[in-house]
């Protein structure tokens, strides 16, 4: 018995001492390593506890129970596999924090991404029809904040119809869908319309999962070609 | 006449018995406020090194710290480190971040020298000679005794500062410009002094000096 509790004992203290370090290093606490021996050289680390973080306290994830970590573990790590080391440097990402119902100001998120602390915090349990497409959709951020200059607002768009204006931010509209248009009219979701930045990331997305691209309208191929465009300004072998 | 009371053995007792904890309890008193008593001080004169020339000796308040260096690891790294080092400009700067049992951090030639020190500014300051790029791609285990060169948040920002870890951090691999490894005298570090409550400590140990065991 009193084995058992010198086993609890320091296996606490041997987590407590690796959440100071991940605190140090990215700010955000309660935070316990889940995988860091990848090919890629991401770190995969999760939410211990229940964690706070952001202005005014208004980000909030929660830890997950095991089972639904190791599940979602290899359908992330299966994706993100797909970025190099090489590409991740450039792009800025390196953590990868795993938690559950994520929310920015009360509003649930599947992710959030940051490229100054190099982090994505992914929720795990978010729609699992669109799990796949919303980790390279929550990548494209990442990229995006670290290549503004290439990922130009103007000039994406200028490759909408002149009578279109997207939103003045993503949460600033009901247009949150995420089912791809069968049929599609220089958007291939809902939510595409809510703000250029969101729009690009979901033509990312639909391009890293491989979506049908047989009968994309021209506006939709513009953006594509747009997309593909800055993506080898960033990496020339980088692969869609 | 006075009449001589003889002490009873049980008196005798507890007469040695106080002067026992007299000379205990003062004695415990020199002992403890001794940090170093018993940390081993490290003679380098008599330790024989493979690769001498890139053997730098710390000395703390508890005594010796040999460092090897790594300047096929990090080489513009160790070479900014080795220049400094050589210009004596870490004698009587500040170990102005300790993280009890983890890590210690020194190097702060603006704001941290002894004499001179600025607690508002420490962690800030500059060398003079500039920022040098960070130099994280090779593989490099962060264990214990590892050396790095601190940063600021960004990436390619490395100057004089630099930090010894006090345990295995992981973590630190790819994020933290290695420059070397401890390889004798680690617990005089762990001596260093800390603040429980803040990183940055009040009144804070001073590197002595350093210098490389070859000029």
């Amino acid at each position: 018995m009193g084995l058992i509790r010198l086993i609890i004992l320091s296996l606490f203290i041997f987590t407590h001492v690796q959440a100071d370090s991940i605190y140090n290093l990215i700010k955000i606490p309660n935070l316990e390593i889940y995988e860091i021996n990848t090919s890629n050289k991401l770190r995969y680390l999760y939410a211990k506890q229940p964690f706070t973080i952001g202005v005014d306290n208004n980000i909030n994830c929660y830890n997950s129970e095991k089972k639904v970590l190791d599940k979602k573990y290899k359908i992330i790590q299966k994706n993100l596999d797909r970025y190099d080391q090489k590409f991740l440097k450039k792009i800025n990402l390196k953590y990868i924090v795993l938690c559950e119902d994520l929310s920015i100001s009360k509003i649930n998120t599947a992710g959030i991404s940051d490229n100054i602390i190099k982090t994505l915090i992914l929720d795990v349990k978010f729609n699992e029809s669109y799990f796949e497409r919303v980790i390279h959709h929550e990548v494209f951020h990442i990229i995006n904040d670290s290549y503004k200059e290439l990922f130009d607002e103007k000039i994406w768009s200028n490759f909408n119809v002149k009578k279109f204006k997207y939103e003045e931010c993503s949460t600033c509209t009901d247009k949150l869908g995420l089912d791809t248009y069968k049929s599609t009219d220089g958007f291939f979701t809902e939510y595409s319309r809510s703000t250029a930045s969101e729009d690009m990331a979901e033509v990312f997305s639909h391009l890293m999962i491989g979506s049908n691209l047989d009968n994309i309208d021209p506006i939709l191929e513009k953006k594509i070609q747009f997309i593909k465009t800055s993506l080898l300004k960033i990496d020339q072998n980088f692969i869609l | 006449m006075i009449e001589k009371i003889k002490a009873s053995k049980s008196e005798k007792i507890i007469f040695i018995f106080i002067i026992f904890l007299a000379v205990f309890s003062f004695g415990s008193f020199l002992l403890l406020k001794d940090k170093c008593l018993f940390v081993k001080d490290y003679d380098f004169q008599k330790i024989t090194f493979d690769n001498p020339k890139d053997i730098a000796v710390l000395n703390v308040p508890c005594g010796n710290v040999i460092i090897e260096l790594y300047p096929d690891i990090s080489p513009n790294a160790v070479k900014r480190f080795r220049t400094l080092v050589e210009s004596k400009a870490y004698d009587d700067v500040a170990f102005h971040r300790v993280i009890k049992d983890a890590l210690v951090q020194a190097g702060d030639l603006e704001f941290g020298k002894k004499g001179n020190i600025d607690y508002g500014k420490i962690g800030t300051g500059k060398s003079g000679l500039g920022t040098i790029n960070s130099e994280t791609d090779s593989p490099f285990n962060f264990d214990k005794g590892s050396v790095g060169l601190a940063r600021t948040q960004k990436y390619n920002t490395e100057d004089s500062q630099f930090f010894i870890i006090l345990r295995d951090e992981p973590l630190y691999e790819t994020e933290y410009t290695p420059i070397g490894k401890v390889i004798y005298g680690l617990k005089a570090l762990v001596k260093i002094k800390y603040l429980d409550k803040s990183q940055y400590v009040l009144r804070p140990d001073y590197i002595n000096s350093l210098r490389m065991l070859i000029n």
